[in-house]
């Protein structure tokens, strides 16, 4: 894995669009979101860091149905490319590693 | 529909995002805020709803969302801006002396405004920089004279201490009195101003310490020296622990330690000190001080409030010390009301008020009007030469517009075109002109005046300000130049039915304006010259030339030196006094049983008279028996004009409850200079414990030989205090230089504007001698002669001339009128002398421009005229 430049933010949008598969376009991904991070978010900031990931080739779009309370206007459905499957892969592999790694390490912490 | 028209979001913050969204993500992100909106307005209030919706809307613009700015344009835009830079950059170089007229005008007009920007931004920062400036008070009494309240800036000792007692509003008090001292440290003995304040002080006024401690000042044996001081007797070293010397007066002294040392003062400031130190030391210098006596004055007294707004509490329960000082006073000096002015505002209102610790900063809010009104007449004058050579000049690129519209551009193209081609001279004009403010006209003007304005080059609003003239000048020299080549037609242009430059009423009326505008400025310079000659000949109504005078101690000291004087042959007569003409005097209140009377008063010895010259009009002056004299007073003819006396000798009244005579009338003179009006005046007999001044009167042309004489005893009397003294010439300080300065001031302004004027005919002259060139040459060959040739070219311009002359004559000779009766007491009468040698200056002027250009003409060979292009 080369740099993936994957931000924590987007990192955690990207697995939310991954968790919400069809159902993934802005407003369900920000209401999961915030539902799991316990603190509002801006659509501005979902919106950014979706166009982001969508321009680094993480996500693909296509447009969904319109529906009555969106004024007719259609969803854009966004989903998770294998390659950003692969980038979360690795990037959980890094952390378990890092976790492992940790009761090595905390003995020696605690003579500092 | 279900939904009903309420529960609507609102509309424009969608018409706002429509505008700077990207297009392809618009439909989903409208979609997206609608369904949020619902949820919102379903769940919370549709108030709240229709927040959150603007809100979130606002929070949209991020980069990666909105419209790339620069993709609104057309991609050939940026190249056709390229060419537009190519063109013009081609045009300065084909054309240098125009495109030198032009840069070289705005430059010296920008520069001007740099440096009027830079006053005015030295005088709006005046006292900005303390810290509690709106929290800080300084309490002062209003005194009923003659019906109108007068205003002073001095209050009844024991108000501080009462004050502060008396409200919890108010957070502290300082008082403040100012003494002369002698100063002395090891060899360095000076006289000195020192401040006795309460240690507040430094609390109030933000003037940071750059050695020691502000709090030492609550100790009696402390003092505090500004950097200045700091330097002037200890050079670079830290001097905080050492011991000074403060002689208060010939006999007593004390000495206190160093605890402080101020930083440099900020340069736009009205309140500073040379030495601080406590206040309580009134006590050691002066036993009689009586803090607690509501006869007595301050000099100031400040208080700090928590809130500015408890102020109008305060002032309203102000009536009790009113009544305890009024009862003390009784009908003198009672005081009717007293108001409290901020620090902030309290340089701009000092003006009128009288004794107070500021200084007025009105002249140079004045300054700043005159400084704004020149500068934009500089700009218009550059302006006017742009556009008088754009439109000229504009005939040689009639072919290139022409291209340009055949092969497709609009009219509002061309005008882009020369607009941004006029920017790109602007901005030349304003780097030019930021450098040339910055190392000519401030250093110039700053040397002149002797004070700094400490003007930085990273001061915030300058990047503002330069922007904004720098747009201002393009837009408003290139607007009509761009308007009027742009509306030409392509078919007319190739046609050669297009013929314009040569006969546009503008381009007379701009330069019409351009000769009024160069006739005031110079009539200006013209006039202030004079009058500072004419001041400087002014007769000050005494003889101010032979006079000498010291300034002593005390009676004995008089008394010694009085003793050494007499004796030198060129010594004529000596006097002692309180009061000096030009130095110092004091003011004093006549009481006449049906109204009071506000006067200056100069207490004096018999012989004051005579030293000084002041001519004698009517009984005598006072004799030298001062105990018989002790009640008489001489006046001055201004006080009894406006005591309507008939019958001056004989004249009584009270003051301060003394019974008062009249015994002698004086001709009017000018203690103070010609910039303030002359007052009523009164003399009176000093007694001798009160004597402070000597003024020796000696023989014509040994001034300097008796002035060394004069120092030399002094040393030899009194070899521990330093010698304070003078001419009598010299009392009013650089007053001449600074009238001086006015002069050069606008001799300055008058050279640039008829510069700026001449250079603009020269390039029009040019330029339409330059499109005749071939009617010339077939004049010549015809038989044309010198004086034909010259009447051609002039003819266009000799009505313009007259016009102009004859408008901007009186307009100047009203204007400079107004200027001197506005802001001189006493200057010379003025009359068309200063209008007329502008007239002619100008006319030279025009006249030498406009031979340059005939010259060249009949020098010119037929031939090569005919041949060229």
């Amino acid at each position: 894995m080369k740099k993936t430049k994957l931000g924590e933010f987007e990192e955690l949008v990207l697995l939310t669009v991954a968790a919400l598969q069809q159902e993934a376009y802005g407003v369900e991904i920000k209401r999961e979101l915030e539902d799991r991070l316990k603190e509002k978010l801006s659509v501005g900031s979902i919106q950014s860091a979706l166009k982001r990931m969508e321009e680094k080739g993480f996500l693909t779009s296509k447009f969904g149905e319109a529906t009555q309370k969106r004024g007719g206007k259609r969803k854009r459905i966004y989903a998770a490319t294998p390659y950003a499957h692969r980038v979360l892969a690795e990037m959980k592999e890094i952390r378990a590693g890092l976790w492992d790694a940790i009761p090595r390490l905390a003995p020696e912490l605690r003579t500092i | 529909m279900k939904m009903s028209n309420e529960t609507k979001p609102p509309r424009w913050p969608l018409k706002f995002l429509r505008f700077f969204l990207k297009k392809e993500y618009l439909e989903e992100i409208e979609g997206d805020m609608e369904e949020l909106f619902h949820e919102n307005a379903e769940t919370l209030s549709l108030k709240k709803a229709k927040r959150i919706y603007t809100w979130e809307m606002l929070k949209l613009l991020r980069p990666v969302l909105i419209k790339n700015l620069e993709a609104l344009h057309n991609l050939n835009q940026y190249d056709m801006f390229k060419n537009y830079f190519k063109i013009s950059t081609r045009g300065l170089m084909k054309n240098p002396l125009n495109s030198f007229i032009n840069i070289f005008g705005l430059s010296v007009a920008i520069g001007l405004c740099v440096f009027f920007y830079a006053f005015a931004r030295w005088t709006y920062s005046t006292d900005q920089f303390h810290e509690h400036k709106n929290e800080v008070y300084l309490a002062t009494s209003f005194v009923d004279r003659e019906g109108t309240q007068q205003q002073y800036g001095t209050t009844p000792r024991p108000l501080g201490e009462m004050l502060k007692e008396d409200f919890p509003q108010i957070k502290s008090v300082c008082r403040i009195e100012d003494r002369n001292v002698v100063v002395k440290y090891e060899d360095n003995v000076f006289h000195e101003r020192v401040r006795y304040v309460d240690p507040a002080f430094l609390e109030m006024f933000t003037f940071p310490l750059k050695w020691g401690t502000s709090g030492s000042l609550a100790d009696v044996n402390s003092i505090i020296l500004s950097e200045k001081m700091s330097t002037k007797y200890f050079g670079d070293q830290n001097p905080v622990g050492l011991d000074i010397l403060v002689k208060f007066n010939k006999d007593s002294g004390k000495v206190f330690k160093i605890t402080g040392v101020a930083r440099e003062f900020p340069k736009a400031r009205t309140i500073d000190f040379s030495f601080l130190i406590n206040v309580e030391n009134l006590r050691t210098s002066e036993p009689a001080y009586n803090f607690h006596d509501w006869h007595d004055l301050v000099n100031a007294t400040l208080i700090q409030v928590e809130n500015p707004n408890d102020i109008s509490a305060i002032k309203g329960r102000m009536g009790k010390y009113k009544h305890l000082q009024n009862e003390a006073v009784k009908a003198d000096q009672a005081i009717s009301s007293f108001a409290f002015e901020p620090l902030a505002t309290l340089h701009e209102r000092t003006e009128n008020m009288r004794d107070h610790i500021s200084r007025s900063t009105r002249s140079d809010y004045i300054t700043v009007i005159y400084f704004s009104v020149i500068g934009v007449f500089m700009l218009t004058l550059a302006c006017l030469n742009y556009i008088n050579i754009a439109i000229v000049s504009a005939t040689k690129r009639l072919k290139e517009i022409g291209v340009r519209k055949s092969i497709g551009a609009k009219r509002g193209t061309v005008i882009v075109q020369f607009l941004s081609e006029n920017m790109v001279i602007t901005f030349f004009a304003v780097v030019v002109g930021l450098i040339l403010g910055l190392t000519v006209f401030i250093p110039g003007f700053e040397n002149m005046w002797h004070f700094s304005m400490g003007f930085r080059l990273n001061d915030m609003t300058l990047w503002i300000f330069l922007p904004a003239v720098l747009l201002f000048t393009s837009i408003a020299s290139g607007i009509y130049p761009s308007l009027y080549i742009s509306k030409f037609t392509v078919v007319g242009i190739f046609k050669g039915s297009v013929q314009f430059g040569r006969k546009n009423p503008l381009t007379k009326t701009f330069l019409g304006i351009q000769l009024v505008l160069s006739c005031i400025f110079l009539t200006s310079a013209v006039m202030f010259t004079q009058n500072s000659s004419y001041l400087a000949k002014r007769s000050w109504g005494y003889n101010q030339q032979q006079v000498l005078y010291a300034v002593v101690p005390d009676q004995f000291a008089y008394e010694e030196l009085h003793a050494l004087l007499i004796q030198e042959p060129d010594v004529l007569s000596i006097s002692g006094s309180r009061d000096q003409l030009g130095k110092s005097n004091t003011g004093a209140v006549l009481q006449f049983p049906d109204r009071e009377f506000e006067v200056d008063q100069f207490a004096v010895d018999a012989n004051y008279f005579e030293t000084m010259g002041i001519p004698i009009l009517k009984g005598r002056v006072f004799k030298d028996h001062e105990g018989s004299d002790r009640q008489a007073i001489v006046a001055n003819e201004l006080l009894v004009k406006n005591m309507g006396w008939e019958h001056p000798i004989g004249q009584q009244f009270k003051i301060a409850g003394v019974q008062y005579e009249v015994v002698g009338v004086v001709k009017n003179f000018h203690h103070s200079d010609f910039y303030t009006p002359l007052h009523p005046t009164i003399f009176n007999i000093a007694g001798k414990t009160d004597y402070r001044y000597l003024s020796i009167k000696v023989r014509s042309g040994s001034e300097i030989k008796t002035y060394k004489t004069l120092q030399a005893k002094w040393a030899q009397l009194f070899p521990e205090v330093p010698f304070d003294g003078g001419f009598q010439e010299d009392v009013w300080g650089n007053y001449f230089q600074e009238i001086g300065n006015h002069g050069k001031v606008w001799i300055t302004f008058a050279f640039i504007a008829v510069c700026l004027a001449s250079l603009g005919l020269y390039g029009l002259i040019t330029l339409n001698v330059a499109a005749r060139i071939k009617e010339f040459s077939i004049r010549k060959v015809l038989g044309a002669d010198v004086k034909n040739i010259t009447s051609v070219i002039t003819n266009q311009y000799v009505i313009l001339f007259g016009v102009a002359l004859i408008i901007g004559a009186p307009l100047s000779y009203l204007l400079v009128k107004l200027v001197f009766d506005s802001s001189f007491a006493y200057h010379m009468p003025v009359d068309f002398s200063g209008a007329v040698i502008a007239v002619a200056i100008l006319i030279l002027v025009l006249v030498f421009t406009i031979s340059t250009q005939i010259k060249k003409v009949i020098k010119l060979n037929p031939v090569d005229g005919l041949k060229a292009d």
